[in-house]
């Protein structure tokens, strides 16, 4: 009998509020559906790259040799329970899509590769290319492509075990899949394609896996001293040495998606958090509405524990069936999203879904518990008065007699509005906080693409020159423009930051590419300064790559380079300090492309297009994200403001009421009612943006630091605007709605009322 | 006259379910009058007192105000109309939660030009030492006196009170009635009280009774009394 009542009401009360139950039932599903199918097919890929591993055979290492490896070095690192593993590549253009692909023999030992489509190469004109770089360029299995003056024609797309992420070199700040990629031949084939760019590279592993990264670190120098001995005696000098730990290429894949996946789970309790606040304060609404029934029902002999009970049924019904359809979606339609987008990023093999405890309990038990534990904390703090209190309808913690005194000289309608925001002070601070979230996700939709738009265009015109060479040997040239430069790559010294590569320029007299007055100095790039956060007077440390010299230098200035870490210096003092002799270059700056000596000596070219790389990898894989970002942003904005400025309308409708039939116009209702709530969200709209924006730049530097390279975080006041002026634009959408609501309430309510 | 009721009928429903509630007043009330309207339980009395605030309207017949129509007025002029002309009080208070007793006076005398001094107000209400309070924390009767001052801060010209006095005792009812009385010879607002207590009527004007939608009686009371005197 009793529990048939409350049966009852519940449907009652879902019936007369199915569009807010609705509402958020949608949104609910849609973000644990978004998160779950998330997390099952991240961990599902994860599972398959960390596999993968073992399955592929991945390498310990590599390294590149100025030519082939002695049979004596073999030896020396077999003593060392080391295999090396021949690896030799060709660094080719394609004429289609003015990509580098750096072409390898079939693999069958080290570094095994994943057939996505198609098939591996049989013949010598056959080639099989990265199923991601095909992708981006729009290739497909079928297609020809010109290479080294020959046509060969794609057998297959494939996923290299050790270029899950594209990186091209282990100083690169992102890869881009557009302009480079990985492509494997047959061994005739790779024969026939000639040796001017082949690099003799080599992969190494050890014969027992090393047990922790530490262990990897010492046996990797093991190997480094193995190779730097090896070249004192024969001067075969490694020109690469790259152990597996430090290879973004191989590791990138799993920090970022680890990364991914806490991001998706938190971004997930903050929104179930925000809604059951939501719901809490509905119910709390709800009891102030019902306290004279509850009170009756409280004093004919209901517990307290059956009415939390009813209370928290309807909001725990609705997240437990959003969550069960929320999950299906996660492992039907969201997976498959989600799983594209990391295929849009990062050439993985193929994965095969894994049920996932851990995503299950992220989506589902914690967004549960969470939505109870606030609810029935609110219920059991609401239901502890006693039934008389119900009855008198007389709620309020704070004692009698001690109402909040406002002073008297403001105008009334201040005052009333004051009052308003008093009785409603936990609608408007998850309102709040409801917005602070939304503009979290919606600086990332507006502000992330004009940041990177603008890092390009600084890159592009703080250029040093149109082309730059890097020279294995010094070489002469006719070409007028050209300007000798020495450079030599070190590295910053492993301190909070990872070590990273810094490249030193030496900069000739009265140069026309570099406008820099050195003093007793050197200078640093923007990058540098920005990224440690570097000025005039400052002392630098860096050390060599392959050995322990270590190099001092006092920072004179910052010279305006966004492009990467380096230092320059007078052309000289690096020649002597460097022991290269006087005299010595090891590269050009140019204007026009050099063409007339012998590709062999030429060890890199640097264009536009190479340093814009990191960019262009962004846009590419930060596109729809970007996107689905501000759908959620603007989602969680309306959502949360409609919802708690509906419930204080309707909390107030007695009084609206009430007020309509003393005389007061619509107009001067909304100047109390949607005024208030109008004034809490512009407020905390751009109140929120300073500290939006704050939390931003911490984060992003923090993210950054893993990352080589800086990337300034600089964003346009423009986007600021944009991003209240959507908020706002927005909000006059509820705006209208609330007016809509407040001339809706009827002045019977206040005649009928019946307490 | 001042207020003028002609051949007022009002129904509710449709079809089977509709049902005649005033099928036809005619009334006049004088300025300054205190009229009280009795009559039994669901005989129309807060129907017309409704349609007389202009918060119903009839579907036939008319008021005039002071030879001004109401059924002439739309929306926008009912709400001009209680605001400039009308003082309301109801049965349950209906006063504002969220604002202290003097808030509450105060929403009433925002709506008006020239109304009375707050503070002196309540002191005449009784209720300056309560004037920090929330609504709930006060009692019915303090409740119902500050609905009162809500609705006389403005020195409207007419008071319509629905059953004042219906949710409280017996002394807190005279005490309720007096104050009316007060307000009406001192401010000589035309008063419209709804009551099925008897006893009211001695301290009236005018005496209406209403039955089943109709004026079964309607006659000056020459022997007014005070409200003190009354008892019942
Ligand atoms: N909105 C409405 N819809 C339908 N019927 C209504 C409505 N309002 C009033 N009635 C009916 O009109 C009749 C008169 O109601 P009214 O409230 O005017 O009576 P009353 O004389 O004030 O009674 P009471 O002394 O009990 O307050 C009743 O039968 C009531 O059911
Ligand atoms: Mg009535």
């Amino acid at each position: 009998m009793r529990r048939n009542v409350l049966k009852r009401r519940f449907i009652r009360e879902l019936k007369s509020e199915f569009g807010k139950y609705l509402v958020i039932f949608l949104f609910l599903i849609g973000a644990i559906g978004f998160v779950s199918g998330f997390l099952v097919a991240s961990n599902s890929m994860l599972a398959a790259y960390e596999d993968g591993f073992a399955k592929y055979r991945v390498e310990d290492g590599n390294f590149e040799l100025s030519s082939p490896a002695e049979t004596e070095l073999q030896t020396a690192l077999i003593e060392e329970g080391v295999a090396l593993y021949e690896n030799f590549y060709l660094t080719e253009e394609v004429k289609e899509t003015e990509a580098k692909l750096r072409i390898f023999k079939k693999r069958t030992e080290v570094n095994l590769i994943c057939l996505m489509e198609g098939a591996f190469p049989e013949k010598a004109d056959e080639i099989a290319i990265d199923r991601m770089h095909a992708d981006n360029n729009r290739l497909s299995v079928g297609d020809s492509l010109t290479i080294g003056g020959k046509t060969l024609q794609i057998s297959g797309l494939v996923a290299f075990s050790d270029y899950s992420a594209l990186y091209e070199k282990a100083s690169d700040m992102m890869f881009d899949a557009t302009k480079f990629g990985v492509a494997v031949m047959t061994e005739e084939g790779f024969d026939g394609m000639g040796d001017t760019h082949l690099h003799y590279s080599y992969s190494w592993r050890y014969d027992t896996p090393a047990e922790s990264d530490k262990k990897a670190g010492e046996r990797a120098d093991i190997v480094l001293e193995v190779l730097m001995g090896n070249g004192m005696r024969t001067g075969n000098v490694p020109v690469n040495f790259l152990p597996a730990m430090s290879n973004l290429a191989i590791q990138f894949v799993g920090d970022d998606m680890g990364r991914d996946n806490k991001m998706m789970a938190v971004f997930l309790y903050i929104i179930i958090a925000i809604l059951a606040f939501v719901f809490a304060i509905t119910i709390s609404n709800t009891i102030t509405k019902e306290a004279l029934v509850i009170g009756t029902l409280r004093a004919s002999g209901y517990t307290k524990g059956e009415l939390i009970r009813h209370y928290l049924a309807l909001p725990m019904t609705v997240v437990a069936v959003a969550a069960v359809l929320g999950n299906i979606l996660g492992y039907t339609v969201f997976k498959e999203v989600a799983a594209n987008m990391y295929y849009n990023s990062y050439s993985l093999p193929t994965f095969v879904t894994l049920w996932n405890a851990d995503a299950f309990i992220r989506t589902t038990v914690i967004p549960v518990l969470l939505m109870f534990i606030i609810n029935l904390v609110m219920l059991v703090r609401k239901l502890s008065l006693s039934p008389l209190r119900f009855i008198r309808r007389d709620l309020s913690k704070r004692k009698k007699g001690k109402a909040i005194r406002l002073n008297s000289k403001w105008s009334l309608m201040n005052r009333f509005r004051l009052r308003i925001l008093l009785q409603n002070v936990p609608n408007y601070i998850t309102i709040l906080v409801g917005i602070f979230f939304a503009n979290v996700l919606l600086l990332f939709g507006f502000v992330l693409p004009p940041l990177v738009d603008n890092y390009e265009k600084d890159i592009t015109s703080n250029l040093i020159a149109k082309y730059q060479y890097v020279l294995k040997a010094p070489v002469e040239t006719e070409e007028k423009s050209a300007e000798k430069y020495s450079v030599t790559a070190l590295q910053t010294v492993k301190g909070k930051l990872k070590s990273e590569e810094v490249m030193v320029y030496g900069i000739a007299e009265g140069s026309a590419y570099v406008d820099a007055e050195f003093g007793d100095g050197v200078l640093i790039s923007t990058a540098y300064a920005g990224k440690y956060g570097l000025s005039a007077g400052d002392e630098i440390t860096l050390e060599e790559s392959f050995g322990e010299q270590v190099h001092s230098f006092t920072v004179a200035g910052v010279y305006d380079y966004p492009a990467a870490l380096a230092v320059f210096m007078e052309q000289e003092e690096l020649n002597e300090r460097f022991g290269f002799g006087e005299g010595y270059f090891n590269g050009y700056f140019s204007d026009r492309e050099l063409v007339d000596f012998d590709e062999r000596f030429l060890a890199t070219k640097i264009t536009a297009d190479d340093l814009t790389k990191t960019t262009r990898q962004l846009k590419v894989s930060m596109g729809e994200l970007m996107d689905l970002f501000l759908v959620f942003g603007v989602a969680v904005f309306l959502l949360v403001i409609y919802l708690l400025s509906k419930l204080i309308i309707e909390k107030n409708a007695q009084s609206i009421s009430m007020t309509k039939i003393l005389g007061y116009t619509d107009g001067e209702i909304n100047k109390l009612y949607v005024w208030m709530t109008s004034a809490v969200v512009v407020i905390s709209l751009i109140g929120t943006i300073p500290l939006v924006n704050y939390i931003m730049k911490y984060l992003f530097a923090a993210v950054l630091a893993d990352y080589p390279g800086w990337l300034p975080y600089r964003v346009p006041f423009t986007a600021f605007v944009r991003m209240g002026a959507l908020g706002i634009l927005s909000y006059t959408v509820i705006i209208l709605i609330q007016m809509k609501k407040v001339k809706g309430v009827s002045k019977s309510i206040a005649l009928k009322s019946v307490e | 006259m001042f207020i003028e009721i002609k051949g007022i009928k009002r129904n509710f429903g449709e079809g089977e379910s509709r049902v005649e509630v005033l099928k036809g007043i005619d009334l006049g009330i004088e300025k300054g009058e205190f009229c009280v309207l009795l009559g039994p339980s669901g005989s129309g009395k807060t129907t017309l007192l409704n349609i007389l605030g202009g918060i119903d309207s009839a579907d036939e017949g008319y008021i005039a105000i002071d030879g001004e129509k109401m059924a002439d007025m739309n929306e926008k002029a009912l709400t001009r109309y209680r605001r400039k002309h009308l003082g309301y009080v109801f049965q349950m208070y209906n006063l504002i939660p969220n604002l202290n007793i003097k808030e509450n006076i105060e929403t009433g005398a925002y709506l008006s030009e020239n109304p009375l001094d707050v503070d002196e107000l309540l002191k005449v209400l009784g209720l300056y030492e309560h004037r920090h309070k929330l609504p709930n924390q006060l009692s019915g009767g303090q409740q119902q006196r500050t609905a009162i001052g809500r609705a006389i801060v403005k020195n409207p010209d007419i008071l319509l009170c629905d059953e004042p006095t219906g949710a409280l005792d017996y002394k807190t009812s005279k005490e309720i009635l007096k104050l009316i009385e007060e307000v009406n010879q001192k401010y000589g607002n035309t008063v419209v009280m709804v009551t099925h207590n008897d006893a009211i009527k001695h301290m009236a004007d005018r005496v209406v009774k209403l039955h089943d939608g109709t004026i079964r009686e309607n006659y000056k009371n020459d022997k007014k009394v005070s409200a003190t005197e009354l008892d019942w």
